[in-house]
């Protein structure tokens, strides 16, 4: 019963003996060296015991000599085994094949994922790698050592900087980190730099190209201050011009601000609407119909209902309905005209640019009428001036 | 002779503190419950049934009573029985 694999192996027979000198053949079984197991006593007075087929064939001339009589009950193991194979040939050819089978599809390379990569393309990768010869349905035995497939990939690419090779199975992944070059400057036309407005040159400073104004210069619009070509009539050449150019710029404004203000006041007076939260709806439970208030504002409040942290989907949302009215406050002239000129030196600033600077405002006229303040207001702002225009050649002449 | 020869053996295994098995080729019986028995030292099977099994010793002979009596293993000086035991009695034969 609870025999080893060895004597498995070599192929176990339970055998019943019939006969007088039952104690005789086991004693002389032992002396000859032969191994019974798992003797036990069979109905009819016959005794069950298992053997080895070895030891199976030396029973006989013992069986002979002490009058006993054998038959076989059983046969189990290996020996056994192989002859019903024969048998079955073409089931024991199928189970052999299928192992082959599985260690042949298992040994091939079925997969190749490349990561990290995004100048590269994956196929320009892939290909590289074909010719170090790790391509799909490669044997995988067939390949060099992870490290040495990293470095080669490594020359053969100069895009990337370091390549990784991981075989994992029938898996084989390629991580590829590339070179980082710094971003290429975008290509631009040469060029002139030009006032934008009329203005007085304050600052100039020119990082390429021949500055043509000075400070204090007076320039109208369209005038060149940076100039795009360098070199006398006869030999020329166009550059990029760049370059900072500020001047004093001055800007004319007709404010208009009222004398009266609107404001926004809550009455005090509420309504209070209610709602029940049910997962992710809510349904108004009280205060249908409209509100009575001609203008309103609503707040909501939602309050869920938690356990220890943790949140129903159950709840509630108060709305409260709040009523607005509308005040006209009258404000002296002096607050108009701060509020207009605040405008005005906003929208300045806005226009010109965050470098812009406001040197100076002149009130030139101002007026009080219709219950609104006019005023001419002066700006004097210090700003950028500078323009591009492109350097066109002419071409047939 | 063999009377003197004994007596040297066993002064010589109360001096020297020996088991008396190693001397005397005495049966060593392990069992393990009621239900294994291990028995070093035998002579071979007298008799074997389900009930009985009567095993030669060097001197006498250990009968061994019981139900659904096993020989597991047998070798040419132990014996690992398994079943029920319930009774296991030495017989000198002297």
């Amino acid at each position: 019963m609870n025999a080893s694999w060895m004597q498995w192996v070599r192929g176990i027979v339970t055998i019943r003996v019939r006969g007088e000198g039952m104690e005789g053949l086991v004693n002389r079984a032992l002396a000859a060296g032969l191994q019974l197991w798992s003797i036990r006593f069979a109905s009819g007075g016959e005794l069950e015991c298992e053997v080895t087929v070895g030891d199976f064939f030396r029973l006989r001339p013992i069986l002979r000599e002490t009058g006993c009589r054998l038959h076989v009950v059983a046969r189990l193991g290996l020996p056994f085994w192989l002859v019903k194979v024969q048998r079955r040939l073409f089931f024991a050819g199928g189970l052999a094949l299928f192992f082959v089978g599985m260690y042949l599809l298992s040994s091939l390379v079925w997969t190749i994922e490349v990561k990290g990569n995004e100048l590269l393309s994956e196929e320009q990768i892939l290909q590289v790698a074909r010719q170090e010869g790790v391509f799909p349905f490669q044997w995988s035995f067939r390949l060099e050592g992870t490290e040495v497939l990293s470095k080669r990939l490594t020359q053969k690419l100069p895009g990337a900087a370091w390549i990784g090779v991981e075989k994992r199975g029938t898996k084989i992944t390629i991580q590829v980190v590339e070179t980082k070059n710094a971003a290429p400057k975008p290509l631009l036309n040469p060029r002139h730099l030009v006032a934008s407005m009329d203005a007085v040159v304050t600052h100039i400073l020119a990082e390429s190209g021949r500055p043509v104004v000075k400070r204090n210069m007076k320039v109208r619009k369209g005038d060149v201050l940076i100039s795009g070509i360098y070199g006398d009539a006869a030999h020329t050449k166009t550059v990029v011009a760049k370059g900072t150019v500020k001047g004093l710029v001055w800007h004319e404004y007709n404010i208009v601000s009222p004398l009266q203000r609107e404001l926004k006041v809550y009455t005090g007076n509420t309504e209070t609407r209610w709602y029940a939260v049910i997962g992710g709806r809510a349904f108004k439970v009280s205060g249908f119909g409209k509100s009575k208030f001609a203008a309103y504002e609503t707040a909501r409040h939602m309050e869920k209902v938690t356990w220890r942290s943790n949140e129903m989907p159950l709840g509630r949302i108060k709305e409260t309905v709040m009523e607005v009215r509308k005040d006209n406050h009258s404000i002296s002239a002096e607050e108009a005209k701060a509020t207009g000129l605040l405008q005005a030196r906003a929208d300045i600033l806005a226009k010109a640019g965050s470098s812009a600077e406001i040197r100076a405002e002149n009130i030139l006229h101002e007026k009080t009428d219709n219950g609104k303040v006019y005023m001419k207001v002066l700006f004097e702002v210090e700003q950028s001036i500078v323009a591009e225009r492109p350097l066109v050649y002419m071409q047939g002449e | 002779m063999r009377r003197f020869n004994r007596k040297l053996r066993k002064m010589a295994a109360d001096l020297l503190d020996l088991p008396q098995d190693v001397v005397f080729d005495l049966p060593r019986l392990t069992m393990i419950g009621d239900r294994q028995l291990y028995i070093e030292n035998h002579r071979g099977v007298l008799h074997f049934s389900s009930d009985r099994l009567r095993l030669a010793l060097s001197k006498g002979e250990l009968e061994i009573t019981g139900q659904e009596l096993v020989i597991r293993t047998i070798w040419t000086e132990e014996v690992f029985v398994e079943g029920q035991i319930k009774h296991i009695e030495v017989r000198d034969m002297e």
